[in-house]
């Protein structure tokens, strides 16, 4: 299963950097969310598949044999949530320029380079 | 003992500023003293000098790379070393009287500044390994420029004091450049041991590069051409920091380094000649200068570039006479125009007056200063008996002595006899010609003000008259420190009529005509002011500007505005970078065995190749909606994956996360152009895609590799022996969370909490009044409304069990928080956000930070019984004969529950408000 999971997570995340180099910022963020679910694939290959069965102890056992790798899955789970809210903030972001340049076209957002030239700005004498 | 008066240098001059601000109007006399001591317990190695006994100190420091502050006092040092504490203290002496006027903070700044510069010349001129050589090096440029741009409020001072921040400095990265090539080729960075080796050191492949370093270095800190220009525009600096920084100390910083070479450059094909033709050009430039220059202290400057000029041709010149000439000239030159230098300050200090052409009969007015200058004029004119005429004897001497040919002869007698003019010019006419003239005095003559000017003159007769101690000493040790071999200077000195007094009388001769014609000729050169603009100085300007545009144009095409031209950029360099990681590390990846990879079953392969398919259609996809529902296919068949590898808990939040994505990114895109019209040209979107497969390709490569190494099992294993045991949880990954990286858990919902505040200031209401109106919800259909209640309860109720069996079972508070917020979502899709929100009863944000707080206090029992924060504490309670345990790991949970909940709540509640917009 090694070669298809490696697929399945470089794949996504090849899929992911090329929506990410759009100029369309919904689609941009698309391609995060794309990026943040492929790193977890790959970071839940570090534990193998070494079993299917979940790490719970089981009822009568003190300690967890032969299961699923845990600290993989302790690291994906915030990974998840946190990926989650970064895509929503970046919707967020993405309505509220909208809202004021009525266009989600980062070369058609300008009013950062309407304030002038960023490297030689105007003298005020 | 030499690294302890060091020593006692750097903590005298480092802890002089408070001392000399209460010394008030007797700074210069008091801060003097260290200089002083200095002296004097420098004068106490004379004896061990003359008996050609070489001191040696050393401390460690980096001993693993050779370098280490080893000094040594030779004799060539030692001449050093008495100059710089000698000059040193007259020059304190005088500072404390020429800033009179000035407040005792300005006083005590600048005679501060003077002592660590003092320092940091010792340390240069004592060291013995190059690289503490170099750091006290450019101490002394960094102290120079502090020095000349010492009036911060004149533009003119800061232009100048930067000139020769960048000059200097830039120097001594040639410098630097040059040491470490000969550490390398050598094997020490020890002056001694390099001198003794020069001969390996210019067999050296590197020779030539070491040999450009150190000139380049030397010549930007002497003042050679074409890096001469700094040193007349250093005259903006103060008046005793120009006596004694630039003319009898810190410029002859690079004829010591290159007198420490001499032998190298011997020995290197050619090094004379390039030392020759520099020094010559320097002394006719620095000549012709002087008498285009109308400022005294420019005068001044200009007939110092010639003197350097005329020590860098010393060192060129072979035979012992030539460092017999070059001590003896250091000496001459160090005592009669730090006396002239004096002479401007209290001239400017007297009458306010720069120019020499205002000057005259000043001699009425400053009695003891007109006999100062004149003396110092007749030693720098080469009159006998005076030192200026016996080095001068020297330097002919040495120019017959030597193998040369006769053009360094012609131009140092043209050169010698323009210095001759100088010093008439600079003594007789402010001093002693035009006395009609009516100048206002407004500082008479003060003890501090002539003492450093009288003493040095009057040295420069004394010593010449009375040479046995200097000859014993001085001389004749630093002669042989540099020379090698040990030269009779006594016997040496030139006597009666012989070519070389000749020569000085040509000189003398030359020097009254230029003299006497001196306003014609200065006249005449002035107005050709086409000169200016082919000198060095505009050169460095034009530099300068080069730089500027330069610099103009890489940021305007490096910052060139496109966000996606910048991503690209780092992406590109990240794959770059991994790619040559793995060519350059020669190891093939490997690939896993067939064990390690495992059975490929049939199911789930198929699954991943459907989430693969997912990933490529959203890529592929023309609207936003199918983009998003493609991504969210992606999504699902990762929770899949979880969920038949033993990751039920994964699955599950992945599932929740990914069903709440495309409820919150449909509501959002309510308000977008779903048309998701082309951004990209076709030749971008292949450039896109070559630069997305070749990252795919090496995560692919580096995926495969990872997947045959042995595996990491430690701390899993770790977790999963002590979940139960300690922390009383049977879900491994849930007690990962809540207990032993529970700061962790904690941080990451602060980062959630943090997102959802950030939501709802972007997305909130953006007035009060906004705030009370209620918002419009849009229709909904019917079957969806009368089935909402079907899908709210259930839903709520299951999140609870989740949270609170998590600790055992599949569950915890991530995934119950995420299942109550869908919950809410099914209410708030179907009947609006009023509705919901009359049913939650309170306001996300206090959910939020309700459950923030919680889970902080969860931690503080834990502190009180066991000592460690969020170390969780358990009881156990009866309850209708169960036994139930409880922890606070429990109450921990519920406020991560909390927290996902309120802020999925305000992403939901702030988009459909935005929609409604």
């Amino acid at each position: 299963m090694t070669v298809v999971y490696a697929l399945l997570g470089a794949g996504l995340f090849g899929c992911g950097v090329f929506m990410l180099l759009s100029r369309n910022m919904v689609r941009m963020l698309l391609g995060l969310s794309l990026l943040t679910t492929s790193v977890n694939v790959m970071i839940f290959q570090t534990g193998r598949f070494r079993s299917q069965l979940p790490p719970i102890i089981p009822e009568g056992s003190e300690q967890l044999v032969n299961s699923a790798d845990p600290v993989p899955q302790a690291l994906i789970l915030t990974a998840i949530v946190i990926g989650f809210a970064l895509t929503v903030i970046l919707m967020a972001l993405a309505l509220r320029v909208h809202g004021s340049h009525e266009s989600v076209v980062t070369s058609e957002v300008r009013s950062a380079e309407s304030l002038g030239d960023p490297i030689l700005p105007e003298k005020t004498t | 003992m030499i690294s302890s008066l060091l020593a006692l240098s750097i903590a005298g001059s480092s802890l002089a500023y408070p001392v000399a601000r209460r010394l008030g109007r007797w700074a210069g006399w008091g801060m003097a003293l260290l200089p002083a001591a200095l002296f004097v317990a420098f004068l106490g190695y004379a004896p061990a000098s003359s008996a050609g006994i070489v001191a040696t100190d050393s401390l460690a420091w980096v001993p693993s790379i050779g370098i280490d502050f080893s000094f040594r006092l030779d004799g060539f040092s030692f001449l050093f070393c008495l100059l710089i504490t000698g000059i040193g203290t007259l020059v304190v002496i005088y500072s404390g009287a020429y800033f009179s006027d000035a407040t005792d903070r300005e006083r005590a700044r600048f005679i501060t500044l003077i002592l660590l510069f003092m320092t940091a010349m010792l340390g240069a001129v004592l060291a013995d390994n190059l690289i503490v050589l170099y750091l006290f090096w450019e101490a002394t440029s960094i102290l120079s420029f502090l020095l000349i741009g010492f009036d911060a409020a004149s533009a003119h001072a800061r232009r100048s004091a930067l000139m020769s921040l960048r000059v200097t400095v830039g120097g001594g990265l040639a410098l630097l450049a040059a040491i470490i090539l000969t550490g390398a080729t050598l094997g020490t960075f020890s002056l001694t041991e390099v001198s003794a080796r020069a001969p390996e050191l210019a067999a050296s492949a590197w020779a030539p590069a070491i040999a450009g370093g150190l000139m380049i270095g030397a010549f930007a800190k002497s003042a050679q051409f074409p890096l001469h220009f700094w040193l007349p525009n250093a005259m903006q600096a103060p008046t005793p920091a120009s006596a004694y920084l630039h003319s009898a100390t810190m410029v002859k910083l690079g004829i010591y380094l290159l007198a420490r070479f001499e032998p190298f450059f011997g020995y290197l094909p050619r090094g004379r000649e390039v030392l020759l033709a520099v020094a010559l050009v320097t002394m006719l430039v620095g000549a012709f200068q002087a008498l285009r220059a109308e400022n005294f202290k420019s005068v001044l400057a200009y007939s110092t570039v010639a003197s350097l000029g005329i020590l860098v041709m010393l060192v060129a010149l072979d035979g012992p006479m030539a460092t017999v000439a070059m001590m003896g000239f250091i000496v001459a030159h160090a005592l009669y125009k730090a006396t002239l230098f004096f002479v401007a300050g209290s001239v400017q200090h007297a009458t306010g007056l720069s120019k020499l052409r205002l000057m005259g009969g000043l001699g009425r007015y400053l009695p003891v200063t007109a006999v100062a200058a004149a003396l110092a004029s007749l030693s720098m004119a080469g009159l006998p008996p005076f030192l200026g005429f016996i080095s001068k004897e020297f330097l002919f001497e040495a120019q017959i002595q030597s193998t040369t040919d006769a053009i360094p002869m012609a131009v140092a007698v043209l050169v010698n006899a323009v210095i001759v003019g100088v010093a008439g010019v600079v003594t007789l006419r402010p001093f002693f010609l035009g006395r009609d003239r009516e100048i206002e005095v407004r500082h008479g003559e003060r003890l501090g003000l002539i003492v450093g000017p009288i003493i040095l003159a009057t040295l420069g007769l004394v010593i010449s008259l009375d040479p046995g101690w200097m000859n014993a000493s001085v001389f004749g040790p630093a002669v042989a420190a540099v020379y090698g071999t040990t030269v009779d200077v006594t016997a040496a000195m030139p006597h009666g009529l012989s070519p070389v007094l000749l020569l000085s009388g040509v000189v003398l001769g030359i020097g009254a005509l230029i003299f006497v014609f001196w306003r014609p000729i200065h006249r005449r050169l002035r107005v050709q002011l086409w000169l200016d603009s082919y000198d060095a100085e505009s050169a460095y300007e034009a530099l300068l500007r080069r730089i500027d545009d330069l610099s103009l144009k890489v940021a305007r095409t490096v910052q060139h505005g496109d966000l996606r031209g910048y991503l690209w950029t780092v992406m590109a360099a990240a794959v770059a970078l991994a790619g040559w990681g793995m060519i350059a590390s020669g190891v093939l990846p490997r690939i896993p065995t067939a064990e390690e990879m495992g059975v490929v079953r049939l199911g789930p392969a198929l699954m991943a190749l459907v989430g693969l398919a997912g990933g490529l259609a959203a890529a592929r996809a023309r609207g936003l909606i199918g983009a998003m529902l493609a991504v969210g296919l992606a999504g699902l068949i990762t929770a899949l994956m979880f969920m038949v590898n033993g990751a039920p808990d994964l699955a599950l939040t992945q599932f929740s996360v990914e069903s709440l994505t495309v409820v919150l990114l449909t509501v959002a895109l309510l308000t977008l152009p779903l048309a998701g019209h082309i951004t990209r040209s076709a030749g971008e979107r292949k450039r896109d895609m070559a630069l997305a497969a070749a990252m795919s390709a090496v995560l692919f490569v580096a995926l495969m590799d990872m997947g045959s190494s042995t595996p990491v099992t430690e701390v899993s294993a770790f977790y999963g022996e002590r979940s139960y045991i300690e922390a009383f949880g049977r879900n491994v990954v849930n007690v990962i969370l809540v207990d032993f990286r529970g700061l962790d858990t904690l941080g990451e919902i602060t980062v959630i909490a943090a997102s959802s505040v950030l939501v709802w200031s972007l997305l909130g209401p953006q007035s009060r009044a906004e705030g009370q109106t209620p918002i419009a919800s849009g229709r909904s259909a019917f079957i969806f409304r009368f089935t909402s209640p079907l899908f709210f309860w259930p839903l709520l109720v299951l999140s609870v069990i989740t949270l609170f069996r998590g600790h055992n079972a599949i569950g915890g508070g991530f995934v119950g928080g995420l299942t109550a917020a869908l919950a809410f979502a099914v209410v708030s899709l179907s009947h609006g956000i009023e509705q919901t929100r009359r049913r939650l009863r309170i306001h996300p944000a206090l959910l939020v930070g309700g459950g923030l707080t919680l889970s902080i206090a969860s931690g503080l029992p834990g502190m009180l019984v066991h000592g460690t924060y969020l170390t969780h504490v358990w009881f156990e309670t009866s309850v209708l004969g169960f036994t139930i345990k409880q922890g606070t790991a429990t109450l921990f949970d519920m406020g991560v529950y909390l927290v996902v909940l309120g802020a999925v709540l305000s992403y939901l509640f702030g988009f459909q408000r935005e929609a409604a917009r």
